[in-house]
């Protein structure tokens, strides 16, 4: 036993020699600062950089991560690129916050050089969201498609086949359906968060901005949303979301206890499913979205984390070129699956066989996610962001709809009074 | 009119028992939600129901078991409470004795200037001192930035223990000042050695008041601390909520954790915290 | 002051360092400077410099290299319903909690002054360890406390008076009672102190002389404590308003976060947060900013005016 105790010893010395030797050969390692907000994104970029040290040992990187609170992120970040110093070299933004560093002159670096090549491969809209007059400044983490997703014991229960729901006149007669047999509301919905509304607006041709960027609550099309929510909410096919959004502990208890029987979110947000729904494992179908005429759009591109690099990196080279490889390359969009359950951004991936290798996604959800997504590739519009997007955001979050859902006032006023608001409110 | 006098009696300890319950309430309920898991109490919320099959150490267990960092912020929030508590109790003495004791020309003036910073809010000076940092750094080389000294050094000399230190200074008997000149005591060392040393009650009074707000302290920390190793507690207690995954179960323990070296100290200081305070007299 | 007497040493005889060292330490007209020198370094850099700049950027659209004057905009902007709104609710949230953490207090600081009271210490001790816990920690309990579910406090009481369960931190009068209750949970111990520290300053003699004319306790108390308590009741009222007017954690505590239901939570400070970092917009964040600062002055000077503080500090 001592022997080998010692042979250990005498190779695990070797070996440190040898890798220390190994070092000082090599390329010097250049370390990027990076904030984020999310902790899944340190363990992505990290590995990401451990893959970019194989494939470049001439050009090794290092990610030194720091997590900070959502808001507080962007606001430092802010700070430190208004004063023009104390930023990081790579950033996540958060798509609600972009517009606010794309303002004046943009303080982050073109990222053209590694996306231009890929525009083809890739959901462009997502790239699209971050650019401003012809560059991109970042790269989306996910293209955030806008799905439906069903408990299926609650629609056994009830009788109905979740493929037989394609228009929302489907989606409420089976809410009454569900109600009727199970005593259970359809759905819920966000006081809080615009993201299981916002694809009544984009499968009309509308949305929050009008394409030119200037705020547009209020429209026939988002009264035409808010009006069918409302109704449900009425009849008691829907309910506002307990604890008022789709991310609070209230609602993922409701949820988890077969509260409703669908809910419609991007689709980032299967990893919620799996960490805090634990009970509904094997019975939730991730399905197109309905829509109000068949032809519409069942999807879009919602949420979203572009990463960027800023102008007071050191090696800005180095750093468009990771970037690069860790969103757009094969490896790195397969690592995003993998690592956080995000639909890539990356199309040709979808039909890529090693996607359906067993994960917690993956044994999570009643059938393979990617299929719906596959359905709708070619219906994911971009949503229009401008620098008015903020306030909107801002409107829609606090105001308009709880005035719908929760207070239940009249649409036609809450839009009139509230694009009265918008209007009076500088940027 | 004895009996009389020990109903009084009676009802005022009464009515003090039911007003410190009250009082107490919240805590209690923080404390007992620590120790149920943290699902439970947001899907349930805040109540103050034992419920003994769902209560265990498990919040605890996992604070201690140092996977956020938890004793990292709990150690820089001592250790920048104990620095900045010593510091601004010093240089804030020192300056309201100033104002407590001569008379000189423009005392009205900077006095009114005390003032004035008593009521800017920070947020609206945030951005252009954080500038100043960046422009010091530039110039000067010193960094402030992501550094303690950045925290404290803005508010050393803070306007309302300044306030607080002229008030109560300026009741202590002059005498000694003129005393300690005849004895040949140059004005420092008559602070120093003489009026100082009187004035220790109302340091143990707006020690805890300075220590109080520099533990709890938000806004200004927050935006000058960029590495998370030198984050603070509020700073990492914030940093547990997220749109992503909120970790209530750290919050909950560590809301404990974080208020329990404070209500110690308070224990420990409370007879000159509240003589202090009393015997300095707001006088208005 | 009265420095009438003279200082024992002598001029030096021999200008080394040393004595000009002392001579230093013994010069009264310099003294004072030295003291109070270390604030006005402090509030000329870390204060006075920022606060010109910030009164310079409400004039300015401000983006990255791309600074305009644009004139009097920034305070135009300012006619804005969700500022008017956020001074309103900061208006009732002073105009309530003076209501309450003045007269509540004073009244307790009283009864716990009176020498019937027992314990004295430890009801004094317990009713202020509400101030020892941090914004962040005593909103996250109140938030709970306040939560939506019937398995919540307070829906737990409301359920007992045979109510229905509320949504609290979803209405605008029930949010602003859990605001509200925050204030008051939190400060009644400290206005305690302030008060009891006034109480001090009464000679006992006072209270025995009255005594001796026969006045019964509600006399006392009216002709005596309350004009006696005046110049504290006139500092906490000070320091009141401008917490009222400035008070922007605790909702953000409540509302976890800087965004509530229709606003209903929305503060000055909390709009200038908003505005200046999550909306990017430095020149408005500015223009709230100061006219949140000239609000309070204002009110404070008002304020000190009627009570007739103003002209007595003049001689401050």
């Amino acid at each position: 036993m001592k022997k080998l105790a010692s042979i250990l010893l005498v190779l695990t010395m070797m070996l440190t020699m040898v890798s220390g030797i190994a070092t000082a050969s090599a390329a010097e390692v250049t370390t990027f600062e990076f904030w984020t907000f999310n902790e899944l994104h340190v363990e992505f970029y990290l590995k990401m950089a451990e893959i970019w040290n194989e494939q470049n040992p001439d050009r090794p990187v290092a990610i030194n991560p720091t997590v900070f609170p959502y808001d507080d992120m962007h606001n430092k970040l802010l700070i430190a690129l208004q004063s023009g110093t104390g930023a990081p070299d790579i950033v996540d933004i958060e798509i609600g916050k972009y517009a606010n560093f794309l303002m004046g002159e943009t303080q982050l670096v073109p990222l053209n050089r590694v996306v231009e090549p890929e525009l083809d491969n890739i959901v462009k809209s997502r790239v699209d969201i971050y650019a401003k007059d012809g560059n991109y400044y970042g790269i989306c983490f996910h293209v955030g498609a806008s799905v439906t997703y069903y408990n299926k014991d609650i629609l056994d229960a009830a009788g109905i086949d979740a493929a037989s729901i394609v228009t929302w006149d489907d989606y409420a007669q089976a809410g009454r359906t569900v109600l009727e047999k199970t005593g259970v509301p359809m759905c819920t919905m966000e006081t809080n968060d615009p993201w299981s509304f916002w694809q009544m607006l984009t499968e009309q041709g509308s949305d929050l901005l009008t394409p030119d960027g200037q705020p547009n609550v209020n429209t026939p099309e988002m009264a035409k949303g808010l009006k069918f929510y409302q109704d449900m909410i009425t009849e008691g096919t829907a309910v506002v979301a307990p604890g008022g959004g789709h991310h609070a502990e209230e609602y993922y208890g409701f949820m988890n206890a077969g509260g409703a029987a669908s809910v419609t979110m991007p689709f980032w947000y299967m990893g919620r499913f799996t960490d805090y729904m634990p009970d509904l494992k094997g019975k939730i179908l991730v399905m197109p979205n309905p829509v109000f005429e068949v032809g519409q759009p069942r999807s879009v591109g919602l949420g979203g984390t572009g990463t960027s690099v800023t102008n007071q990196c050191k090696n800005q080279d180095l750093a468009v070129d990771f970037l690069g490889f860790a969103k757009l390359s094969e490896e790195g969009n397969l690592k995003i699956w993998e690592i956080m359950g995000f639909d890539p951004i990356r199309k040709a991936l979808w039909t890529n066989e090693e996607l359906k290798k067993p994960n917690k996604f993956i044994d999570y959800f009643a059938n393979f996610p990617f299929d719906a997504l596959i359905q709708v590739q070619d219906e994911i519009p971009a949503i229009v962001v401008s620098e008015n997007l903020p306030k909107t955001m801002t409107a829609i979050r606090s105001s308009i709809m709880y005035r719908a859902f929760e207070a239940m006032e009249d649409i036609p006023t809450i839009l009139a009074e509230e694009s009265a608001i918008l209007e009076k409110t500088p940027n | 009119m004895k009996s009389r006098k020990r109903i009084v009696s009676l009802l005022l300890v009464l009515l003090f028992t039911v007003l410190a319950a009250i009082v107490l309430v919240p805590l209690y309920a923080i404390v007992l939600a620590s120790f149920k898991p943290a699902t439970e109490v947001l899907r349930k919320g805040l109540n103050l129901s034992i419920d003994w099959p769902v209560m265990s150490m498990d919040n605890y267990r996992f604070l201690f078991s140092g996977t956020e960092g938890y004793f990292q912020w709990f150690g820089n929030s001592v250790l920048l409470t104990v620095v900045q508590t010593i510091c601004t109790l010093l240089v804030s003495a020192f300056v309201g004795y100033g104002f407590a004791v001569y008379d000189f020309k423009g005392k009205n003036l900077i006095f009114t200037c005390v003032l004035l910073v008593m009521m800017v809010p920070l947020e609206i000076i945030i951005l252009p001192l954080f500038q100043l940092f960046m422009g010091i750094k530039a110039t000067l080389g010193i960094t402030l930035i992501d550094s303690f000294a950045g925290i404290i050094l803005p508010f050393i000399a803070q306007a309302m223990p300044i306030f607080f230190f002229r008030q109560y200074m300026s009741g202590l008997p002059h005498e000694f000042v003129d005393a300690g000149r005849v004895d040949g005591c140059s004005e420092y060392g008559i602070y120093f050695r003489i009026m100082m040393p009187l004035a220790i009650p109302s340091f143990a009074a707006m020690g805890i008041l300075i220590g109080m707000n520099s533990w709890n302290g938000f806004l200004w920390p927050l935006i000058v601390i960029r590495s998370q190793s030198k984050m603070t507690l509020p700073l990492g207690l914030a940093s547990l909520l997220s749109p992503y995954g909120n970790n209530y179960s750290v919050l909950l323990a560590g809301s404990v954790m974080a208020i329990i070296p404070v209500l110690i100290l308070f224990v420990c200081f409370q007879r000159y915290f509240i003589e202090g305070m009393t015997a300095g007299g707001v006088k208005g | 002051m009265n420095a009438t007497v003279q200082h024992a040493a002598k001029p030096p005889r021999k200008p080394t360092n040393e004595t000009t060292l002392r001579h230093f330490g013994y010069n009264q007209k310099l003294a004072p400077y030295v003291f109070v020198a270390p604030f006005i370094f402090t509030f000329l850099l870390f204060f006075l410099y920022p606060m010109i700049s910030t009164v310079i950027m409400s004039f300015q659209n401000i983006l990255p290299n791309q600074v305009e004057f644009i004139g009097l905009r920034n305070y135009i902007n300012l006619n804005d319903p969700i500022f008017f709104k956020a001074l309103s609710l900061n208006l009732r949230y002073t105009f309530f909690t003076l209501l309450i953490l003045i007269p509540m207090p004073m009244l307790l600081a009283v009864l716990l002054d009176s020498k019937l009271m027992r314990a004295r210490n430890f009801y004094r001790s317990t009713l202020f360890i509400p101030a020892l816990t941090s914004v962040v920690v005593a909103g996250t309990i109140f938030r709970l406390i306040f939560g939506e579910m019937p398995g919540s406090l307070m829906n737990q009481l409301v359920v007992l008076f045979g109510a229905k369960p509320i949504k609290w931190l979803k209405l605008a009068d029930t949010s602003f009672i859990a605001l509200i209750m925050l204030a008051t949970w939190r400060w009644t111990g400290v206005n305690i102190l302030y008060f009891l520290a006034g109480l001090q300053n009464i000679p006992r003699e006072l209270y025995e002389s009255a005594e001796i004319d026969g006045a019964n306790a509600w006399q006392r108390f009216t002709r005596i404590v309350f004009p006696m308590l005046k110049p504290v009741t006139i500092y906490v009222l000070t320091i009141s308003i401008y917490g009222g007017m400035a008070m922007f954690t605790e909702s953000y505590m409540i509302f976890s976060g800087n965004r509530s239901p229709n606003n209903i939570g929305i503060t000055i400070v909390g709009y200038l947060y908003r505005k200046a970092f999550e909306e990017n917009n430095m020149g408005y964040g500015s223009a709230i900013g100061l006219a949140l600062l000239l609000i309070v002055m204002i009110v404070n000077v008002i304020q000190l005016y009627l009570n007739g503080t103003i002209r007595r500090e003049k001689k401050v």
